[in-house]
C-alpha cells in the first residue's frame, strides 16, 4: 500500500512513457554517461612510482613518533616495526636513534591498558642491546616500580616481566642507582603484603596480607621469582673477585677498579634535590648488605615462612628467594 | 586449608574511584592497597619532578588521577600521608609556571580539598596560594586562585570571625602593598580586601588601613582602586547585604510541603523538605538578630587629616604625578569627600580649584561637585569668596548658555548651604536677580539659592526679598545669622514630645492606683524601665531576644539619684500640665527656649534612653510628622536635611537644575507614563501556563492529548475499529487494571 497521495503521483511518473516529437533529439536516460572526454595521459592519484622510498631510519623515528597514538593497534603495529628493525641490524652498527629517546617514547607503555601492547613492549625492550643500557635505568625502573604496584593485575605482571629483564640485562646498575634498592625492596613488601612489619605503624596483625595480596598462588610465585632475582642481583658477591687479582699486570695500581667509584660522582648528587635515606643512592654491596639487614631482612625471612608452608609452586618460590638471601648474606657481619 | 575469601578488588578490574569509595567505608582493611597507590604516586612524583615541564600525556594523567584520589582519601591515613601536603605545595609554589594547566588546577584543588578536611589549616594554604596568585603569568589561574582564596577566607570565618587568620592575611596584604609600592601587583590585596568588605567578612579599621595604602601608592591601577573602595566600598556592601535579604523568601513552604504530599515518597525528597524547613527556621532567627552596625570605610580612618593631606599633596598638588584628569577627579573627590565629613582643613585646596572653574574644563560639573563637597562650616570664608566669585563671572553671565547659568547656580547654592558666609552682599543680590529668567533652569537654580538666604542670612537680601517669614523673624530677633566656627546647641528630635508622652502615661497610672498625679516614686521607675530595654518581648511573646535584657539587672537606671524626687515635680511646674501644652506655645520665645533647654537636660543627659524608648520616640516623631502637613517649601527644605551628611555631592545635583528646562519628547513622556509596566495583555490561561512553564512543569496527559497531531490519531482509530473482540476485551481489562492500580508505574 503507498504511503500517501504524494507517493502514489511519484510512483506514477515512473512509469510514464516519455513522449518523443519529431525533429526533436532524444531525451537522455538517467543513468546516461557521458564518454565524449578525450584523455591525454592518465593520472594515478594514489601511487607514486616515482617517489622514493624513505630511508630506514626517517621510518624509524617515524614509528619511534607513532608511539603516543591513541590507538592501540597503531602503538602495536609501531612497536613490532621497531622491534624488527632493531633484531634485523648488524649487531655492531649504532641505533637508528640515541637510547634515551627510544626509552623516553616506550616506558610510558608499561601503563597501557592492551595487553597486546605491552607484550610487544617487552619484546621490544629484550631486541634493545644490553651495553646501552647502562645509566638509562633509573627512570625505566620508575615507570617499572609504578607498574608493579598498579591496580590492574595484568599491568602488574608485565611489569615483573620488565622488571625481570632488566635485571637480567642491567642488574647491577639497577640495585646501585637512586631508589633502585630500598624503594623496590619496599614495594616488594608491599606486593608481597609483608610491609606492615616494616611501619609497624598499625597493631594490625593478622596474616591476611599474606594470603589475600596477589589474586592466585601463581602471581605470588612469580613475584617471588622476581624478588629472588633482585636479592641475586643485589647481594650475589661479584664472580669476577679472583679473577682480575692479579698486582702484576699493572704494577704501580693496586685493585684501582675496588676504590674506583662506580658511575663517576654521580653518588654526590651535585644537582638534584637531597635525598633521603629512601632515595639514596646504594652503589655499594656492603651498604646494600648494612641495609638489607637492617630494615628489611626480619620481615622477609617472616614472611618466607608463611609462604613456604603454602607449598606447591610458591613454596618453591619462597625456597628460591631464601637461598638467593642466605648466599648473599652470607658474610655480613664478618 | 581453609577456602580464602576474595576481596571485592581482586574479582574485578577495580579503577581508582571504586577503590577510594572502599577505603571510605573501611580504611583499615584497605590499608595495603592504599599503600601500594600511594608508592605508585612517588613513582609518578619523581618521574614528573626530573622534567616537570613535560606534556607527556599518559603519565600526566594518571599522576593527575593519583593526586586526586589521595587527596580525597588522605583523611584516613595521616601518617602514611603526613608529607604529600608538602610535597604538593612544593610543586605549586616551584613548578606553577611551567606545570601542565590541568595539572596545576587539580594541584590546587587538591590543596584545598585538604584544607577542607583539616589536614591543612588556613594560613599554610594562603600562604601557598597567596604568592602564586601575585606572580604567576596565567589568567586563568589567577581567576582560580582569587575565588579559592575568597572561598577560603569565607569558610573559615563563617561560624564565627577568625581574627589570627584574618589578621595575618590583612598583614600579608598590607605588606604587599607597602613593600613595592609601584608594583601592579597591589590590585590583588585591592581585590580581595574589597571583595570581603563588600562581604562584611572584614569590617574593621584594618582593612581600611590596606586600602588606605593601596591609595597611597605609586601605581595608578592600585591608586585608583583603592580611591574607588573608598568612594564606593560602602555602597556596594549595603547593595550586597539588601540583595542577600532579597533572596530570602524564595522558599515558600506550603507549596512545599503540598507537594510533599502528593509527589512520591522517597527519603530524598524528605530530607529536601526538612532542610528547606531549616532554612526557614535559621532565616526567621536571622531577622530577628538586630542587624549588625557597620561602620563605613570613611569612618574607619585612623587619620584622616593626614590621609588627605598626603593624598591631595601626592597627586593632585604634585606636578610629577601621571594620573589623567579621570583619575585626578576620582582622588579629588575622595578629598574633598574627607574634607566634608571631618571637617579637614587643607587651606591649599581651595586655591588648587582656582585652575579647574573655567567654562572649558572638561568635566567641570565633578570639580563644582567636589568643591561643595569640601566645603564645611569652619572653611575660612577668606578661602571660598574668591571662588565664589569665579564662579559667578565664569558661570553666571548673560553671555553662556542657559544650562551653564545653572549649574554655576546651582553649584554656588550648595557651597552656601555648607558655608553661608562665603556670600557678599552685592553679589548675593545680583544672583538673586536671576529669578526672573526666561530659562526655567535657571530661575529655578536662582530662586534655590533666594530661600537658602531667606534662611541662614535674610539681612543680606533686599527687604522686598526676605520674605514674610525672615523679615518677621528679623524683626523678632529669632533669626540671626550665624558667625563664623558658631555651632548651633544640638538635641534629640523628638525628645521633648517623648517627654511629654511619658509624663502623661505616669499620670495615668497613677491616678489608676488612687495616687496623686504628681511626684513619682523610684520603684515605679524601675520596674517600667525593666521591661522597657527588651522591646521584643511585647511584639513576640514567644522566644528570642534573650541576650538584648542582659544589662538590665533591676538596678535603678538612673544615673544622677541626687534629684531623683525632685526632678519629676520641677517638669511638672515648668510644663503644667499637659493640656496646658498648647497655651504654652504663645508665651515668649524666651521663655520657650528655655524650655526646652531644661528638658534636654532633664531627659537626655540623666537617663538612658531603653530601646523601647527609642521605638516610642520614632513612633511619636512618625506621627507628628503626619500631623502637621508642612507647607511644601519645608518639605522641600525637610528633605534637604533628610539628605544624610555622609551622602556625597555628585556632578548630577550640579546639573539637576538644568534638567528641569529641558523639554521632554512625546515618546520620552509617553515611556515616563507607561513606567516598567507590561504592555502586553495576557489572559488568564496564558498567564497561568506560563507560570507553569517557568516552574518546569509539564503539560497534563488531556493537554498532550486535545494537543495531538490529528493525522497520529486518525491510524489508531482506523486500528481501534478493526480489533477482534478479544483484543477489545484485553485493552478494557488493562485500562481498568491501570486505574485500579494508579497509572502505569504505580502510584505509591
Amino acid at each position: 500500500m503507498a504511503k500517501s497521495a504524494k507517493h502514489k503521483k511519484e510512483k506514477k511518473k515512473d512509469f510514464q512513457k516519455p513522449k518523443l516529437k519529431v525533429g526533436k533529439a532524444k531525451p537522455k536516460a538517467a543513468n546516461f554517461t557521458d564518454t565524449s572526454f578525450k584523455a591525454k595521459s592518465i593520472v594515478l592519484v594514489q601511487q607514486s612510482i616515482l617517489a622514493a622510498a624513505p630511508s630506514a631510519t626517517s621510518q624509524f623515528s617515524h614509528h619511534l613518533s607513532m608511539l603516543s597514538h591513541k590507538s592501540d593497534t597503531q602503538v602495536k603495529e609501531s612497536l613490532a616495526y621497531l622491534t624488527t628493525a632493531l633484531s634485523t641490524k648488524p649487531a655492531d652498527a649504532p641505533l637508528p636513534q640515541p637510547i634515551t629517546l627510544i626509552l623516553s617514547k616506550v616506558q610510558p607503555l608499561v601503563h597501557s591498558a592492551s595487553h597486546g601492547v605491552r607484550q610487544q613492549l617487552l619484546k621490544l625492550l629484550q631486541t634493545l642491546p644490553p651495553a646501552e643500557l647502562a645509566g638509562h635505568t633509573d627512570q625505566l625502573l620508575l615507570w617499572t616500580r609504578a607498574g608493579m604496584t598498579h591496580l590492574s593485575t595484568d599491568i602488574r605482571s608485565t611489569s615483573l616481566d620488565i622488571l625481570e629483564w632488566l635485571l637480567l640485562a642491567a642488574g647491577d646498575d639497577v640495585v646501585s642507582c637512586a631508589g633502585g634498592w630500598f624503594k623496590t625492596l619496599k614495594t616488594f613488601l608491599g606486593l608481597l603484603g609483608w610491609q606492615a612489619r616494616v611501619d609497624t605503624d598499625s597493631h594490625w596483625t593478622s596474616n591476611r596480607a599474606v594470603s589475600s595480596k596477589p589474586s592466585d598462588a601463581k602471581a605470588q610465585g612469580r613475584t617471588l621469582m622476581a624478588l629472588a632475582a633482585l636479592l641475586r642481583a643485589g647481594l650475589a658477591p661479584p664472580k669476577d673477585d679472583g679473577k682480575d687479582l692479579g698486582p702484576v699486570n699493572n704494577f704501580p695500581l693496586w685493585r684501582t677498579d675496588a676504590h674506583m667509584a662506580r658511575g663517576g660522582f654521580a653518588h654526590l648528587n651535585l644537582f638534584g634535590p637531597p635525598r633521603d635515606e629512601e632515595s639514596e643512592m646504594y652503589g655499594d654491596r656492603g651498604d646494600r648488605q648494612r641495609i638489607f639487614y637492617e630494615r628489611f631482612q626480619s620481615s622477609i625471612t617472616a614472611g618466607l615462612g608463611m609462604a613456604k608452608k603454602e607449598g606447591g609452586e610458591v613454596g618453591r618460590a619462597a625456597a628460591a628467594v631464601r637461598r638467593a638471601m642466605s648466599e648473599g648474606m652470607a658474610d655480613y657481619g664478618d | 586449608m581453609v577456602k580464602r575469601k576474595v576481596g571485592a578488588l581482586e574479582k574485578v578490574d577495580a579503577d581508582l574511584p571504586n577503590l577510594q569509595y572502599k577505603i571510605r567505608r573501611d580504611p583499615p582493611s584497605y590499608a595495603d592497597d592504599f599503600g601500594n597507590q600511594y608508592r605508585v604516586y612517588e613513582s609518578f612524583r619523581e618521574l614528573f619532578l626530573q622534567n616537570p615541564a613535560q606534556s607527556d600525556e599518559s603519565g600526566l594523567v594518571s599522576f593527575r588521577d593519583q593526586i586526586d584520589f589521595i587527596s580525597h582519601v588522605a583523611d584516613c591515613y595521616p601518617k602514611v600521608t603526613a608529607e604529600f601536603p608538602n610535597d604538593l605545595i612544593k610543586i605549586i609554589s616551584q613548578h606553577h609556571a611551567e606545570l601542565e594547566p590541568e595539572l596545576r588546577e587539580k594541584i590546587v584543588g587538591s590543596l584545598v580539598l585538604l584544607r577542607n578536611k583539616d589536614i591543612i589549616d588556613s594560613s599554610l594554604l594562603l600562604g601557598t596560594l597567596f604568592p602564586i596568585l601575585v606572580s604567576t603569568p596565567s589568567k586563568s589561574l589567577r581567576a582560580l586562585l582569587f575565588t579559592k582564596i575568597l572561598s577560603d577566607l569565607r569558610s573559615s570565618n563563617a561560624k564565627t570571625t577568625n581574627h589570627r587568620l584574618n589578621r595575618d592575611v590583612q598583614k600579608e596584604l598590607y605588606n604587599l602593598l607597602t613593600s613595592d609600592r609601584s608594583s601592579s601587583k597591589g590590585i590583588w590585596a585591592v581585590k580581595i580586601t574589597r571583595e570581603l568588605w563588600k562581604r562584611q567578612i572584614w569590617t574593621d579599621s584594618r582593612a581600611v588601613e590596606i586600602m588606605k595604602e593601596a591609595s597611597l601608592g605609586d601605581n595608578e591601577k592600585v591608586i585608583t582602586s583603592g580611591v574607588r573602595f573608598f568612594l564606593g566600598g560602602d555602597k556596594e556592601r549595603e547593595e550586597a547585604a539588601e540583595e542577600s535579604s532579597d533572596e530570602e523568601d524564595t522558599i515558600d513552604m506550603r507549596s512545599l510541603r503540598h507537594q510533599a504530599g502528593i509527589n512520591k515518597k522517597t527519603r530524598k525528597k524528605e530530607k529536601d523538605l526538612k532542610k528547606a524547613a531549616a532554612t526557614v527556621k535559621r532565616k526567621e532567627r536571622k531577622k530577628n538578630v538586630p542587624h549588625p552596625l557597620n561602620f563605613s570605610a570613611l569612618h574607619l580612618l585612623h587619620d584622616p587629616q593626614g590621609f588627605a593631606e598626603i593624598l591631595f599633596s601626592k597627586h593632585l598638588q604634585n606636578s610629577k604625578s601621571k594620573l589623567n584628569l579621570e583619575q585626578k577627579l576620582l582622588v579629588l573627590n575622595l578629598v574633598s569627600r574627607l574634607v566634608g565629613l571631618h571637617k579637614l582643613t587643607i587651606t591649599s585646596l581651595y586655591s588648587y580649584f582656582t585652575k579647574y572653574l573655567t567654562r572649558r574644563q572638561p568635566s567641570v560639573t565633578s570639580f563644582l561637585a567636589c568643591l561643595a563637597q569640601s566645603t564645611h562650616n569652619l572653611v575660612p570664608p577668606e578661602d571660598l569668596e574668591p571662588l565664589v566669585r569665579k564662579i559667578s563671572d565664569e558661570f553666571v553671565t548673560e553671555a553662556v548658555a542657559a544650562e551653564v547659568c545653572a549649574a554655576g547656580l546651582n553649584a554656588i547654592r550648595e557651597i552656601c548651604v555648607r558655608q553661608p558666609l562665603a556670600m557678599n552682599e552685592t553679589l548675593l543680590q545680583d544672583l538673586v536677580m536671576y529669578r526672573k529668567s526666561k530659562d526655567k533652569g535657571v530661575m529655578m537654580a536662582a530662586k534655590g539659592l533666594l530661600s537658602l538666604y531667606r534662611e541662614v542670612g535674610a539681612e543680606m537680601l533686599k527687604k522686598r526679598d526676605r520674605g514674610k517669614d525672615a523679615a518677621m523673624g528679623l524683626r523678632s530677633g529669632e533669626q540671626k545669622a550665624q558667625r563664623f566656627g558658631e555651632e548651633e546647641a544640638g538635641g534629640i528630635e523628638g525628645l521633648e514630645l517623648l517627654e511629654k508622652w511619658k509624663a502623661e502615661e505616669r499620670r495615668k497610672k497613677r491616678v489608676e492606683q488612687g495616687l496623686p498625679p504628681d511626684a513619682a516614686t523610684d520603684e515605679e521607675v524601675d520596674e517600667e524601665d525593666d521591661k522597657d530595654w527588651d522591646v521584643e518581648s511585647d511584639s513576640d511573646s514567644d522566644d528570642s531576644g534573650g541576650w538584648i535584657n542582659v544589662e538590665s539587672d533591676g538596678e535603678d537606671i538612673e544615673i544622677s539619684d541626687s534629684d531623683d524626687d525632685e526632678r519629676p515635680t520641677k517638669k511638672a511646674k515648668v510644663d503644667g500640665t499637659p493640656s496646658a501644652g498648647n497655651g504654652e506655645q504663645r508665651e515668649s520665645t524666651q521663655e520657650k527656649a528655655a524650655v526646652e533647654a531644661q528638658r534636654i537636660s532633664t531627659l537626655a543627659t540623666t537617663r538612658i534612653l531603653t530601646p523601647a524608648d527609642l521605638a516610642k520616640l520614632n513612633e511619636l516623631r512618625m506621627a507628628q510628622g503626619i500631623n502637621n502637613l508642612l507647607p511644601a517649601n519645608k518639605r522641600r527644605k525637610a528633605a534637604e536635611i533628610a539628605r544624610h551628611a555622609d551622602d556625597a555631592v555628585t556632578s548630577e545635583q550640579i546639573e539637576s537644575a538644568a534638567a528641569l528646562a529641558k523639554k521632554t519628547s512625546k515618546a520620552e513622556k509617553i515611556a515616563m507614563a507607561k513606567g516598567d509596566r507590561d504592555e502586553k495583555h495576557h489572559s488568564t490561561t496564558a498567564i497561568r501556563k506560563s507560570k507553569k512553564e517557568a516552574e518546569g512543569k509539564s503539560t497534563t496527559n488531556k493537554e498532550k492529548a486535545r494537543k495531538k497531531n490529528f493525522l497520529m490519531t486518525l491510524g489508531k482509530a482506523k486500528s481501534k475499529g478493526k480489533r477482534s473482540l478479544v483484543d477489545t476485551r484485553k485493552a478494557l481489562r488493562g485500562h481498568i487494571d491501570r486505574q485500579k492500580k494508579g497509572g502505569r508505574r504505580g502510584n505509591r
